[in-house]
């Protein structure tokens, strides 16, 4: 019985998306099963490790991007009724590069030695995160940017809408497209439920930014800056329209106080406190 | 004194103070106004290479030494808001003790004289950056125990002249000894130890990297970036953190390049419990792009001009470029334009065009002075320090 269901989002890239799917199964495949979901990919660019197509005109013309890409795939696990055979779910978009060894192997032993941690990110050599990693491999963070993200399956069950739109509603809040503050909401849900949010640097990753960069057309994305632009709007106005937040800083302070509260009740965690 | 006074000010109306670069005259007194106006406190805060003792050669802000800036600014702060800082005081931050490659001793007695000039010319925060070396970036425990050779002898220097100065330590320099949480925080701990066995005051403020970075005309940093800087830690860990940690110590933070930062950010300054923060070139960019302005739209355009080719071949500009920078060669002069007010020339074009100006009814002096006041006043609204009109 493996452990964790790795979700992997692929827009066009099968190439790319294939690489990190083999290079997943060939050093963490004895505790991981690999899924894709093809967000609106064209047929002829399908990964061949596919297992959900999200092929409707809406998918087909924008995508998923994250969010929405890794509700689609959590609640097509669900649906199938093997979401509860995992303890923990692996969830990356297809420009993740790591080194070559196990990552998913260090990650899960990391989340068994934290046992109220319900988010784990790898760390990147690009962050200065780094520089707070260097006595506690692992500590816990209320910000965490990235695009791989380990998440404990109690902490999901103790959130997900698995009666409602699961492209929408699953787990993470898909009003929100590219994504801009999403990531805030979802520690503030795990600080709010006794769970942690974790940074990790016994694994490294990588986004290849190149990807988006050089392959805009072919994702049938917007350029880069474009892209960018879009995300911050998109995520100011849904702050304001969901909390009444017009600022990432009412975010971060919202997302604080759970954290500071976390530390209350678990003083155990202290010394993993940043 | 000093520190209670800057304490209850901050805590009775939760604001951010603003140093101001006395970038030339005409910021020096635009920035008396906006205190005296505002009846708000103020720091003029000079670099060594903008003010410096009359002994160190002075510095380039109208060729004033310590003594003749500090009874300019006394003279004329009536009512006594403006507080004269030293910013970035210590051993080879005059770039003349760098080009005469001064040894470790001459530097740090080239900085003695430079403080104590300061503290007898009357200025009430001194700020002491050990971060320099000519040699490469000095041991962390070299640059403490400079600090704390320099701490103690302004602290005796001033009980020996009876003048009563705050301290200002640490740098937002990469290469400083506050890069991360722990740093600072056994960075405070040290100098809390020193200052309780020397019997000599806490800092006032300690220099906090809060994610600002001035390059060309932008403010490149984190702290205005919504997304990922490489390297840096995110402002919304980094801030919070840092602020934590000034707080335990009870010493305030304050944060420094804070130019061209959005209104957005200048206004969550005072919520997010940012102390103080000091703006310099950005002002001096301003009074330049408002002479290069009032120049054209009176048709002197060939005294903009040769002023734009002075500050241009002063080369100024070159340390504020971006990596790759696409700047055009008047952007590069404007950067560089309030380093060159003071040479002859540059008067001698201010003169000239002035007398134009003035058959316009136009006081040139006076416009540049609003325009600095406009710039310094979007601060000191965003900061609480006054009431937008």
């Amino acid at each position: 019985m493996k452990q964790i269901a790795t979700i992997i989002l692929n827009r066009n890239l099968p190439a790319t998306t294939d690489a990190l799917c083999e290079h997943i199964l060939k050093f963490d495949g004895d505790c991981t099963d690999v899924f894709v979901v093809e967000a609106g990919s064209d047929p002829g660019r399908l990964s061949k490790y596919v297992s959900w197509y999200a092929d409707w005109p809406d998918a087909r013309e924008n995508g998923l991007r994250y969010f929405r890409g890794m509700n689609y795939g959590l609640s097509k696990l669900y649906e199938s009724k093997n979401f509860d055979k995992y303890s923990a779910f692996f969830l990356l978009t297809n420009d993740a590069e790591f080194a070559a060894g196990p990552i998913v192997s260090p990650l899960l032993e990391v989340l068994s030695q934290h046992p109220r941690v319900g988010l784990l990110s790898p760390c990147s050599s690009q962050w200065g995160e780094q520089l707070l990693l260097q006595k506690e491999k692992t500590k816990y963070f209320w910000y965490i940017h990235n695009i791989a993200y380990l998440l404990r399956r109690e902490f999901i069950e103790s959130i997900m809408n698995e009666s409602a739109d699961p492209i929408l509603d699953f787990l993470f809040d898909g009003n929100n497209f590219r994504g801009y503050g999403a990531e805030q909401e979802i520690i503030a849900k795990a600080y709010a439920n006794d769970f942690a949010a974790a940074i990790t640097d016994t694994v490294r990753v990588q986004e290849n930014e190149r990807h988006l960069i050089e392959h805009a057309e072919l994702i049938r994305t917007d350029p880069y800056e474009k892209n960018l632009e879009l995300y911050v709007e998109e995520g100011i106005r849904w702050m304001r329209k969901k909390y009444g937040f017009n600022s990432r800083w009412t975010m971060q302070q919202y997302v604080k106080s759970f954290y500071d509260n976390f530390f209350y009740f678990y003083p155990e965690y202290i010394q993993y406190k940043i | 004194m000093i520190d209670q006074k800057i304490q209850a000010l901050i805590k009775a109306r939760k604001c951010t103070m603003l140093g101001v670069g006395p970038m030339s005259k005409n910021c020096i007194d635009a920035a008396i106004g906006a205190a005296n106006d505002n009846q708000s406190t103020l720091m003029l805060i000079a670099s060594r290479r903008q003010i410096d003792a009359e002994s160190l050669g002075g510095g380039y802000v109208n060729n004033w030494c310590t003594q003749q800036f500090a009874d300019y600014v006394s003279a004329r702060d009536k009512r006594g808001h403006v507080l004269i800082c030293r910013d970035h005081g210590g051993p080879w931050q005059n770039s003349s003790e760098f080009d005469h490659g001064l040894s470790a001793r001459q530097a740090i007695r080239s900085a003695k004289e430079s403080f104590k000039q300061d503290i007898h010319s009357g200025f009430d925060i001194i700020h002491i950056d050990t971060s320099v070396d000519p040699h490469g970036s000095p041991d962390p425990q070299v640059a403490l125990d400079r600090l704390f050779e320099l701490y103690e002898y302004c602290w005796n220097e001033a009980r020996r002249a009876g003048r009563e100065i705050a301290f200002e330590i640490g740098t937002e320099e990469q290469s400083g000894s506050t890069n991360t949480p722990e740093e600072l925080d056994d960075l405070l701990f040290k100098v809390t130890e020193f200052c309780e066995k020397q019997k000599v005051p806490k800092p006032l403020f300690v220099v906090i990297q809060t994610g600002t970075k001035v390059l060309e005309t932008q403010n490149v940093g984190s702290f205005d970036s919504p997304i990922r800087i490489p390297g840096d830690i995110p402002s919304e860990i980094q801030i919070p953190k840092m602020i934590e940690i000034c707080n335990r110590h009870g010493i305030l933070m304050k944060e420094h390049n804070g130019d061209y930062l959005s209104d957005h950010a200048l206004q969550w300054h005072p919520r997010l419990g940012i102390h103080a923060a000091n703006v310099a070139p950005e002002f001096g960019v301003t009074e330049t792009r408002a002479l290069i302005d009032i120049l054209r739209k009176n048709q002197l355009t060939r005294f903009a001009d040769e002023f734009l080719q002075i500050a241009f071949e002063s080369g100024k500009w070159r340390k504020w470029m971006l990596p790759n920078s696409r700047a055009t060669d008047i952007e590069k002069s404007i950067i560089a334009g309030h380093y060159v007010f003071s040479k002859e020339s540059v008067k001698d074009i201010k003169m000239r065009a002035s007398e134009v100006l003035a058959k316009k009814g136009i006081n040139l002096e006076i416009y540049l002075q609003q325009a600095v006041t406009k710039a310094i006043n979007r601060y000191m609204v965003a900061f609480r320090l006054m009431v937008a009109t």
